[in-house]
């Protein structure tokens, strides 16, 4: 697929204006925002397995919550995830699969059951010193994108998905799943009596794990297959990779999202397949904008004094995602970027350990390190987003009309209008001096 | 036994200078602190030998030399030399360690850190003026050299004015000695204290002016200080450490020693006037120090102001502000001690100094976090924060100076308010905040670089808690020092004639 989208445009219209012209010419050409150097290639692709492995628990853990814990007024078991949720194939690998993307295994990947097993102590401990000794695999991170994606819902108005769960209907299934999972608990359904708001704001929660969950579960085996491909030379430039998360996306986008609660063994469907809710308009553009862009300030890595008018009024101002995050406060204690960094210190690929040894502090500030590689992967997974945007809304990079082209342009141009603000990083993800 | 604290050092130098080019600076280094470690050990043992309900000179050695000139070797050691020698002998192993690997030129650098070593513990322990004078005459050109081979940008300018201000200092305390022994005719220049007593006031007044002139160029008081911030930023870590944990106390030591210990009549005269000028001292040093850019300058300025309360609590003239001001010497010491180091690490790693560029060095991972904490912990002992070793010295000396001088004593409160100021400014800017990430790519710190500090925090924090080990060397003799000063309807006691009761409750002398 090497080289599909490279477009004679440059010679059709002048050179671009914009602060970032470099830029929207490589994207023009059928490049990436990410510079293609094998460099940056064997960063992105090793973040991209590193990342694959605890997302597959985080998918399977975010169903599990979604489906089985739901209500559970004190759920201190939520991250001990089921037999049964690590045993279920994935829709997109294995022999089982819809469509096949990855071509490893359906169930958990045998690195993560290796390692929910003996943890970094390397040792058969039982689970619970692991858990709080933080040997595990934190899915702090993933609630907190989650929790980004149900708080920015309602503001970013894409999709169907969010404005639904303020429907009647949801309304209804909702309190028919609360019923059935407080039936024979009259405390809970006092509290129900006094307070629906607040149980049904805990659903609209629950619907935003399973959402996140079905999008993830596609994720985790496109980046494992990226990486297969890689290893086997057939992935050799940072286009190539981009243009084969561009066919994934296109491959899977009508994928449902859908919300099932499990009680005493009945399903209870809160957001039905019916509905007709696709992985791409009401997972994967709601989860960028949501979770690259804005998300919120997190905890630790800075105080913000919102009366100094440091945090923005708007929801839609908030840029605090992982494209404008500064990566050099990772390794504080309690901050979502350090944890899912710890999730990934753990499933790197030798090359990359190799190469973070070689550079900066090496083993000392590793975590610093992918994270700021992780930054640069998913600099490349935005611009995926983008071409798939530009592939669905406007016309093709070898477009003959001058017009189509600069229609291109403009949508370039205004996508990248975003990453003008001094926080954004990429300036920074231009050069290899930045690590 | 005091020979040993003087000639192993002044040997080893020696030994050190003459080694083969070919033997690696590592070993060069290893071979000083072993040196210094012995030397440190046999302070110990001193420690342990100490009788400290005696509060004369005790292991006293002589040694008959020049007797026409009067000058002899005469070794003996009290309460306050004791304490004096024990901070040399630490600091100095401490400043070793603070000391490059790959330093350049090692067998000089080492020898003359030796030489200084020796030196200083040969004037602290001196008992003839003449020799005290060799002594303090000897350290100053190893730390020429010191300050012009292994120094900053400006190492130079620094380091002749270093040599200057000191060539002047010991100038006037030569004349002060000479003055004291032709004056008063004394056969030799052996040290008695009060030996000044016979002479008229004013003749005392003047030879006391001259001596306090002499010295506080040395500790530095204002306005004598303006060598100190130039040498101070330019001298590399560890000789910063020795400039201002042992050298400062020199001119301390002899302020005690020659000022209070010959001439305690005009000395009592001259108090208030002191403790007004330790007050300015004091002011002045914070003051500076809030309005500085580079951190080594602001802790050099802390430095002037610290030194002050030592003058408060001299002039105060009761035991505990006395004893509260030998302490201080030691805590200051240390503090510095730490400060420069933590100060020294930070300029290599980061390459700078300027509070304009340093931010975010706190950061766990990527900034210093170790060092930075340890800092934190230094500016809060500096700031006299309870439970760390500043708060006794500094506590002790407001207590015992507060009845006799309140409004100096009060500025010097304010001082230490002050102090806090400008350390909450420097931590403020250099340890929180974010690192910049186009900038911060730092190396990483390694242990040995973060030991020197380690210890000093442990010794900070272990006088902190246990007061008692700061404070009981120095009791006996501080008293008997107060003592020797005539009041209203006494006039000198032989400090022999103290008992361990009076020594037990030394407030009851105050009145």
């Amino acid at each position: 697929m090497t080289a599909t989208l490279v477009s004679p445009s440059s010679t059709k219209l002048p050179p671009s204006n914009h602060e970032f012209a470099e830029i929207i010419h490589r994207l023009e050409a059928g490049g990436a925002m990410l510079p293609d150097t094998p460099e940056n290639l064997m960063q992105i692709i090793g973040l991209y397995k590193a990342y694959a492995v605890p997302m597959d628990f985080y998918w399977r853990d975010l169903l599990y919550i979604a489906e089985q814990v739901f209500l559970n007024p004190l759920p201190f078991f939520k991250y001990f995830i089921s037999q049964e949720y690590l045993d279920r194939q994935n829709h997109y690998a294995g022999d089982q699969a819809d469509l096949r993307v990855w071509r490893g295994t359906g169930s958990a990947h045998p690195e993560l059951l290796e390692f929910m097993q003996k943890g970094e102590l390397k040792s058969k401990l039982p689970r619970l010193l692991h858990h709080w000794y933080h040997d595990r695999i934190n899915m702090e991170f993933a609630e907190e994108c989650m929790r980004a994606m149900l708080w920015h819902g309602r503001d970013m108005g894409m999709g169907q998905f969010d404005a639904y769960l303020d429907s009647e209907e949801y309304r209804q299934n909702a309190d028919r799943a609360i019923k059935a999972y407080f039936k024979g608990n009259p405390v809970m359904m006092a509290m129900y009596k006094a307070f629906p708001d607040m149980f049904l704001e805990q659903v609209r929660q629950m619907s935003y794990y399973s959402n996140l969950g079905l999008f993830w579960e596609v994720m985790a085996p496109v980046f494992f297959e990226m990486s297969d491909l890689y290893d086997e030379g057939k992935i050799a430039s940072v286009p190539d990779a981009m243009n084969f998360l561009v066919n994934g996306i296109f491959a899977i986008a009508g994928r449902p999202i859908y919300h099932h609660v499990y009680i005493n063994g009945e399903c209870y469907e809160i957001i039905p397949k019916s509905k007709g809710f696709m992985w791409l308009y009401e997972a994967a553009l709601p989860y960028v904008e949501a979770v690259f862009y804005r998300t919120s300030p997190f905890r630790g890595t800075k105080s913000y004094n919102a009366q100094a008018g440091q945090v923005p009024a708007e929801q839609k101002d908030f840029h605090y995602g992982v494209l404008y995050a500064d990566k050099f406060p990772v390794g504080t204690a309690g901050i979502p970027p350090t944890l899912l960094a710890q999730d990934m210190l753990h499933f790197l690929p030798p090359y990359l350990v190799e190469y973070y040894q070689q550079h900066c502090r090496g083993e000392d500030d590793m975590l610093v390190q992918l994270a700021v590689s992780f930054q640069r992967s998913m600099y490349c997974v935005t611009s995926a987003v983008i071409q798939a945007l530009r592939t669905a809304l406007l016309y093709p990079l070898d477009d003959p009309n001058p017009e189509h082209l600069m229609a291109n342009r403009k949508f370039f141009e205004a996508q990248l209008d975003r990453f003008k603000r001094p926080e954004a990083r990429l300036r920074d993800i231009q050069t290899p001096d930045y690590r | 036994m005091l020979s040993v604290l003087i000639w192993l050092p002044i040997v080893g130098a020696a030994v050190l200078g003459f080694l083969p080019a070919s033997v690696p600076a590592k070993t060069v280094r290893n071979g000083a602190l072993a040196i210094s470690g012995v030397v440190l050990l046999w302070t110990i043992w001193l420690f342990t030998q100490f009788n400290l309900s005696d509060s004369g000179f005790q292991f006293s050695e002589y040694l008959p030399w020049i007797e026409t000139l009067g000058l002899n070797y005469e070794l003996a050691m009290d309460g306050l030399a004791l304490v004096l020698v024990g901070l040399n002998s630490f600091l100095t192993w401490i400043a070793l360690l603070s000391s490059s690997e790959t330093t350049d030129r090692p067998r000089l650098f080492y020898s003359m850190i030796l030489l200084v070593s020796g030196g200083v513990a040969g004037a602290f322990l001196a008992q003839n003026l003449l020799l005290f004078f060799l002594f303090y005459e000897l350290e100053l050109v190893p730390f020429y050299l010191l300050i012009s081979i292994w120094g900053g940008a400006k190492r130079g300018y620094a380091a002749i004015k270093f040599l200057i201000y000191t060539a002047i200092s010991g100038a006037l305390i030569l004349a002060g000695f000479l003055g004291l022994v032709w004056l008063s005719g004394a056969k030799d220049f052996s040290y008695h204290s009060g030996m000044g007593q016979a002479l008229p006031l004013e003749l005392q007044l003047g030879l006391l002016v001259v001596l306090l002139i002499g010295f506080g160029i040395k500790i530095p008081l204002v306005p004598f200080h303006t060598w100190l911030p130039d040498t101070y930023v330019e001298a590399s870590a560890p000789i910063t450490i020795l400039l201002g944990g042992i050298l400062a106390k020199l001119g301390a030591y002899g302020v005690f020693r020659f000022g209070l210990g010959i001439f305690p009549e005009a000395w009592s005269k001259l108090a208030p006037a002191l403790a007004i000028w330790a007050a300015v001292s004091i002011l002045y040093g914070a003051m500076a120090a809030i309005a500085q850019k580079d951190i080594k300058r602001m802790v050099a300025y802390s430095s002037i102001g610290h030194m002050g309360y030592i003058l408060l609590g001299a002039a105060a003239l009761t035991p505990l502000a006395l004893v509260g001001s030998i302490s201080q010497m030691v805590a200051h010491g240390i503090i510095l001690a730490i400060l420069f180091h933590l100060v020294g690490v930070i300029e290599q790693k980061v390459g700078s100094r300027e509070l304009d560029v340093l931010n975010g060095l706190l950061n766990p991972i990527r900034g210093l976090a170790s060092i930075s904490s340890l800092l934190i912990l230094g500016a809060m002992a500096s700031a006299g924060i309870p439970g760390l070793a500043g708060f006794v010295a500094e506590f002790l000396i407001f207590q015992g100076s507060y009845s006799v001088f309140p409004i100096p004593t009060l500025v010097g409160v304010v001082g230490t308010g002050l102090t806090a100021v400008y350390f909450v400014i420097l931590l403020n800017r250099t340890c929180f905040g974010r690192l910049n990430t186009k900038t911060a790519y730092y190396p990483r710190v390694l242990f040995e670089e973060r030991l020197p500090a380690l210890i000093l925090a442990g010794v900070i924090f272990f006088l902190g808690i246990q007061p008692s080990w700061l404070v009981k060397w120095s009791e006996a003799t501080s008293t008997a020092m107060v003592a020797a000063v005539p009041t209203l309807d006494r006039v000198a006691i032989a400090p022999t004639s103290l008992t361990n009761a009076e020594v037990a409750t030394p407030l009851a002398i105050e009145d």
